[in-house]
């Protein structure tokens, strides 16, 4: 259990586009820190403690935070860097919370980047990879084989796009909905990277087929950005602002890979759309939070959704509709801005994808959203709780988080 | 602050090519790429929770050690799949044999637990289906490699 109540006071974000030329990742950061620090009305020395983190070698480099630390206000104070793939945000959104609520620290930032245009992505996932398709390779798997098959990495959604159409009877004019609606809502988001506003499905099912069945606009853009928020006390909180967002809960929970196990071998975890992590992560977590029924008790969900497949698919593992159901309920609405439980009000990650960042801007997205900060895009109905979530690792760990209007009773 | 100047970039390389690893699965792969010469598919079981690995792993999901060689069928069923488009990306086109798109599936042989990445060859993209049966097809001489199993037809 939680030594001290969590709350987020701050949250900055930087401009969100394809390529930064105009600054460098430092400089990128401290646009999202500043506006952290001017947001919480706190400043560095407030601050005990850091945290931080972004994909391992995607802008070339390894130790980021050796010269962003100076950036951010972090000389001389405990700095801890986490990177797990996809989840990084996330996991670093965690690790700012477990400081607090482990009541080891009063208050802490976390900070959250990619810039992409900086390095070379592709090569970047391919440090992640490389062990693995070198075990392959030496074994007499042909590489235009494994490039076909990965693809990149719409290889591995491609898959999980399949096999969820089959079980959820989800039609890829649900994926075309999913893209309109998320573009959307980014084009009410001053941060958000690919405004498309006006954007129909059927504009989304002219674009061209990728691999099966993910066409080009179902896919999210490559971006440069950073994000940054402050988690302090319960107490501390409710001196600082008048409504703050607490974090009731965190959980994660990983899982064997799947498509393909370690050093080729094989992998039990045989349907990619099942993701029993996200079920088994979003389950204590609602438990953590106090939450008997997320259906009637969450008011808005943040999935992380690089994949129009991914909105649906994660709402049903986050447990907020019967499985196979999502694409219904995309039909009734009930998604929208104005509708009962809307989903990615911000655009999700299908709009905006500083990969390093973008799982810790789902938390973000649901703390001003609860603290009523998202101006056009603020959602219809009073925000009481949020869920944000996670997917990463080797495609194998899903991390969630609760936010809330009012501390755990 | 105002930066009139936009960032530089420099040119550096990071050649993975050269990086070396030490895999202890390799051992067990290697054994069953020998079968593969015969034409039988050998996998691992694991003997405390009964998981059948293929390929072999060196270890199973319940902590044990898989130790059990077992024979499993070169039939399966398709548990998931994909086929290349009209894709471009970096300048590499992707193709299939002779131009039609390349249908790629996940297999799960009959015996096992596991799935494998094969290509589904024989068929046309519109045909396939999650749940469709499958064989493997063989070459006509085995070389022992992965690519001996790396493609199915529709049973």
């Amino acid at each position: 259990m939680a030594k001290n109540e969590v709350a987020v006071v701050g949250v900055g974000l930087s401009k969100h586009v394809s390529k930064r030329r105009d600054v460098n990742i430092a400089e990128l950061v401290w646009e999202a820190v500043s506006a952290c620090y001017e947001d919480a009305g706190l400043k560095p020395k407030d601050i005990d403690a850091f945290v931080t983190g972004n994909m391992p070698a995607f802008e070339g480099v390894n130790l980021p935070e050796e010269w962003g630390a100076g950036h951010w206000g972090a000389y001389g104070k405990p700095l801890l860097r986490i990177t797990t793939g996809g989840t990084t945000g996330g996991s670093v959104a965690h690790g700012g919370y477990y400081a607090v609520a482990s009541g080891l620290c009063d208050t802490v930032m976390a900070v959250a980047f990619e810039k992409q245009s900086d390095g070379n992505s592709t090569a970047g996932l391919n440090t992640v990879a490389i062990a693995d398709a070198a075990a392959q390779f030496a074994l007499g798997v042909d590489p235009g084989f494994l490039a076909a098959f990965g693809g990149g990495a719409v290889g591995v959604a491609v898959y999980q796009a399949s096999s969820y159409m089959k079980s959820s009877g989800c039609t890829t004019h649900h994926l075309d909905k999913v893209a309109a609606l998320c573009r959307n809502n980014a084009a009410l988001n001053p941060y958000s990277h690919l405004k498309q506003p006006g954007l129909t499905p059927e504009d989304v099912a002219k674009t061209v087929l990728m691999q099966y069945p993910i066409r080009f606009g179902h896919v999210c853009p490559a971006t440069d950005g950073a994000c940054a928020m402050i988690f302090t006390t319960g107490e501390k909180a409710r001196k600082l602002t008048d409504k703050p967002a607490y974090v009731l809960s965190v959980a994660s929970c990983s899982d064997e890979a799947a498509m393909v196990g370690i050093a080729g071998s094989g992998t039990t975890n045989v349907d990619p759309c099942a993701q029993e992590s996200c079920k088994i992560a979003a389950a204590k977590a609602y438990e953590l939070a106090g939450i008997k029924d997320p259906r009637r008790e969450i008011d808005l969900a943040e999935p992380y959704a690089p994949f129009a497949h991914q909105l649906l698919m994660f709402y049903e593992r986050l447990l907020l509709c019967d499985e196979g159901e999502a694409p219904s309920v995309l039909d009734s609405g009930s998604m929208n801005l104005d509708g009962e439980l809307p989903v990615c009000p911000s655009g999700g990650v299908i709009s905006t994808n500083a990969i390093g960042a973008s799982a810790m801007e789902r938390v973000a997205e649901c703390a001003l959203q609860i603290m009523g900060k998202c101006g056009e895009r603020q959602v219809k109905k009073e925000v009481h709780k949020a869920v944000a979530h996670g997917w990463g690792g080797a495609v194998n760990l899903n991390v969630v988080a609760v936010l809330s209007d009012t501390p755990r009773r | 602050m105002e930066y009139k100047n936009e960032t530089v970039s420099i040119q550096g390389g990071w050649p993975l090519e050269h990086w070396q690893w030490k895999f202890e699965s390799l051992d067990l792969i290697r054994k069953t790429l020998e079968g593969l010469k015969e034409k039988k598919l050998l996998a691992l079981k694991c003997r405390n929770c009964g998981l059948v690995y293929f390929l072999p792993k060196p270890y199973c999901r319940c902590l044990s050690i898989p130790d059990q060689w077992v024979e499993i069928k070169d039939t399966g069923t398709i548990t998931t799949y994909t086929f290349t488009g009209a894709w471009a990306y970096e300048g590499i086109q992707e193709e299939g044999p002779s131009g039609t798109p390349m249908i790629i599936a996940g297999v799960v042989y009959d015996g096992s637990d596991t799935m494998t990445v094969c290509t589904l060859d024989e068929a046309k993209p519109e045909e396939v289906s999650v749940g469709m049966r499958v064989q493997l097809k063989w070459p006509d001489e085995p070389q022992g490699r992965l690519d001996d199993i790396a493609h199915c037809v529709p049973i």
